[in-house]
């Protein structure tokens, strides 16, 4: 047997492990210590926590996350509908090679495409509500990205509309690779449609249903930016303000990199403090299954 | 017929990778010594912005560059900036000590920031007085005695109206309104015959921008006001510095303005006017062109938002200008001033406007020969006209903007604010934006210094 000094394969992990270290370690190292700084230029005067004083005790940032909680409503939203959806496709309704097509469609469009149609669309005497006119439903045409009370719920709609595809593709797919026998089984004991969904069905997507809604969980705190900058910039007022945005305002318009990277610190934590338990449930859950 | 089968070892592929990265960082390297390079061959860089709303400006800059590189035999690179990046990309390549030799920069606080960061080199010494002078770029250019920047063409902030909504609703055509009250009536006659008397897009928010510039301005005696109204000398609150916001509200409320204002643009609402679907709009000189040749040139009138205030600074056109400024890290300062004057040479002066249909604001040049009247008289009033008014929203800081005049405004039309809201939120905004930024506060206090009039 040959035999190697212990050290040895530690030097060859020592490359990567440096790399990685440079790549994820180093930004938020970075992102940390920038937090605590006047940042001018590349660099400014260490100030404690003086940034996150002065977010927390800013309006426009508490708008900013209560939207962004705001929007982890879609979350559920996008897992019951997800799982509707692809349940139905699993059946093999006629045509449903087109439907899964037409579902997944909107989440390969750009971002910024999709918010100028959609920006167009939803304006005061955009198609939308022209097409509502028409019909005789002119009392429900209303300002939708313009109006203070609208234009959060609209921007969501709208994301929802985006990342439904994904969510129906991945419960598909797993759909499409379950065992057909215990199906089969649960359908000789008698069991209903609605019975092989509920007891059969949905607690083999487990696993996908928690991978999913942590995706979607992230998107809502930390990939909304592109949907609302294109849409709404924050507006009305502050109405679709989001962290993200907050972030770039503070980083690239007022100059304040500072403040940018505390923001940033934050959401990071609260995605970490979001993510945590799930993985644990996860874990937890494997383990159960093994034993 | 026999197929050749690639075999490669994961050993190979390793040694693959390897040599590849190799290549990649001997590649970058040598990449990565630009000053090396530019040192040797005089290789000047400016970055530049304005085609985006003046149309044509990027042939002039290129035919500007071909002409200088042929007399001197200097190179430069020319990158056309996107509006979004600015201000953040040179500041960012000035802080890594990269910075482009060339700026373009716009007025006030967005270069004064750099200025005070020390990444703009003042153009006394480098660039003759006299054509400083001639090229003035204002007085937000000017701080502590010194210009940084030199004047390009014209972005002068105007109103427009249609004469022929103007002579269906009775009003005189000649005459647009100088007065609150004259511009309340001319609404009144306009919405009573079926015309939205005023149209605008604040969705993207900037037109709150363009208004607080407008309606504030009229309120006050010297762009200093503006600034003490901003490091704390001076209240938001007062009723004079937010009545301006309590009249939109009025004009709102009203129904003088479109309804779906919160819902579009900036550009497709004052596309509106253009498309004959309102009385009057605001807009910058570069777009004038645009909007004559789709409402029809003979229809459209300019005018002055008569805003109705009582300060020396009311009811006077604003002078506003792009301009061009050269970085404090260019190792070639004297090169790069010699390309600024070359722009300015009256051949050069006189492309910017036969390219592009902005106005060059040199004062030698006449525009008085400019066949349109409609650009004539924007030359002869918005930039030949000594007793014009700077652009007061230039000299707040971009925080400012999206936190204040983005928001106030929008939050106004949606019913949120109202206009005491408003001047409270105003000054909430110049609280923070203080607290946040003490060491540029000291800054602005000696700016305000040099901007009393």
């Amino acid at each position: 047997m040959l035999r190697t000094k212990p050290w040895i394969p530690y030097l060859y992990l020592a490359p990567v492990s440096v790399l990685i270290l440079f790549v994820f370690g180093y930004p938020i190292i970075a992102i940390f210590d920038f937090s605590m700084r006047r940042i001018r230029g590349a660099s400014g005067p260490f100030i404690g926590l003086e940034n996150y004083r002065q977010i927390f005790k800013d309006e426009v940032f508490q708008q900013a996350i209560l939207h962004n909680a705001q929007l982890l409503l879609a979350v559920p939203i996008l897992v019951i509908v997800g799982i509707v959806l692809a349940v139905l496709l699993y059946e093999r309704v006629a045509g449903w090679r087109i439907y899964r097509t037409i579902l997944f469609a909107p989440f390969i469009i750009a971002v910024p495409v999709i918010g100028i149609v959609f920006s167009n669309m939803l304006s005061l005497n955009g198609a939308v509500n022209e097409l509502l006119r028409a019909i005789g439903l002119g009392f429900l045409a209303l300002d939708w990205l313009g109006s203070a009370q609208m234009a959060l719920w609209s921007v969501m709609a709208i994301i929802i509309w985006h990342e439904m595809g994904f969510g129906v593709v991945l419960f598909l797919a797993r759909l499409l690779s379950l065992n057909e026998e215990i199906q089969e089984a649960a359908r000789i004991d008698g069991a209903g449609w609605w019975q092989r969904l509920w007891y059969v069905t949905i607690p083999q997507l487990k696993d996908v249903t928690e991978f999913y809604a942590v995706v979607s969980v992230i998107t809502m705190l930390a990939w909304v930016f592109p949907f609302v900058y294109v849409m709404t910039r924050g507006g009305p007022g502050n109405a679709t303000q989001v962290m993200e945005l907050y972030i770039f305002n503070f980083a690239f318009r007022n100059s304040l990199p500072g403040i940018a990277s505390a923001v940033a610190v934050i959401l990071f934590l609260i995605t970490l403090a979001l993510m945590i338990p799930l993985f644990q449930l996860r874990a937890r859950t494997e383990m159960e299954g093994i034993e | 017929m026999s197929r050749k089968v690639l075999r490669i070892s994961r050993r190979d592929f390793v040694k693959l990778a390897a040599g590849s990265a190799i290549a990649a960082g001997i590649y970058s390297f040598t990449r990565g010594a630009p000053y090396a390079v530019r040192a040797a061959g005089e290789k000047l860089r400016m970055w530049w912005w304005g085609e985006q709303e003046a149309p044509g400006l990027e042939k002039w800059v290129k035919d500007s560059v071909a002409m200088f590189e042929k007399e001197t035999g200097v190179t430069i690179e020319v990158t056309l900036q996107d509006t979004a990046t600015v201000i953040s990309e040179f500041q960012t390549a000035s802080a890594a000590g990269n910075a482009p030799d060339i700026q373009f920069l716009w007025n006030g606080i967005y270069h004064m920031e750099s200025v005070w960061l020390g990444y703009l080199e003042p153009l006394n010494g480098l660039i003759s007085d006299e054509l400083l002078k001639e090229a003035d770029a204002t007085v937000l250019s000017i701080y502590q005695g010194k210009q940084y920047r030199l004047g390009w063409y014209a972005a002068s902030l105007m109103w427009l109206y249609n004469k022929e909504m103007f002579d269906k609703a009775g009003l005189n055509a000649d005459e647009p309104p100088t007065t609150w009250e004259g511009l309340l009536d001319a609404c009144d006659k306009l919405k009573s015959k079926g015309f939205t008397p005023i149209v605008a897009g604040l969705k993207d928010g900037f037109w709150g921008e363009w208004y607080m510039g407008h309606a504030l301005g009229p309120n006050l005696d010297s762009p200093a006001e503006a600034l003490q109204l901003f490091i704390g000398e001076l209240d938001w609150r007062e009723p004079k510095y937010h009545e301006h916001w309590t009249k939109l509200e009025q004009l709102w409320k009203a129904g003088y303005m479109n309804e779906d204002m919160n819902s579009i643009d900036l550009y497709p609402g004052m596309d509106y006017f253009g498309a004959g679907k309102g009385a009057m709009t605001a807009i910058v000189i570069p777009t004038l062109g645009k909007q004559a040749s789709m409402l029809g040139a003979e229809k459209v009138g300019l005018m002055v938002f008569p805003a109705g205030g009582k300060g020396k600074m009311n009811n006077k056109p604003i002078r506003d200008l792009q301009g061009l400024g050269v970085s404090s890290q260019s190792q070639y300062k004297q090169i790069a001033a010699k390309f600024l004057e070359f722009l300015h040479t009256p051949e050069r002066v006189q492309a910017v406007w036969t390219d592009s249909k902005a106005l060059p604001t040199d004062a030698s040049w006449d525009g008085s020969a400019i066949e349109d009247p409609l650009f004539r008289e924007a030359w002869k009033t918005w930039v030949a006209n000594p007793d014009t008014v700077p652009y007061i929203s230039n000299l707040m800081p971009v925080m400012f903007w999206t936190d204040a005049m983005f928001v106030n405004s929008q939050k106004i039309i949606a019913g949120e604010y109202n206009g005491e809201q408003a001047g409270e939120n105003a000054q909430a905004v110049a609280t923070k934006w203080r607290e946040q930024n003490p060491d540029l506060l000291e800054h602005y206090q000696i700016w305000a210094e040099d901007l009393k009039l």
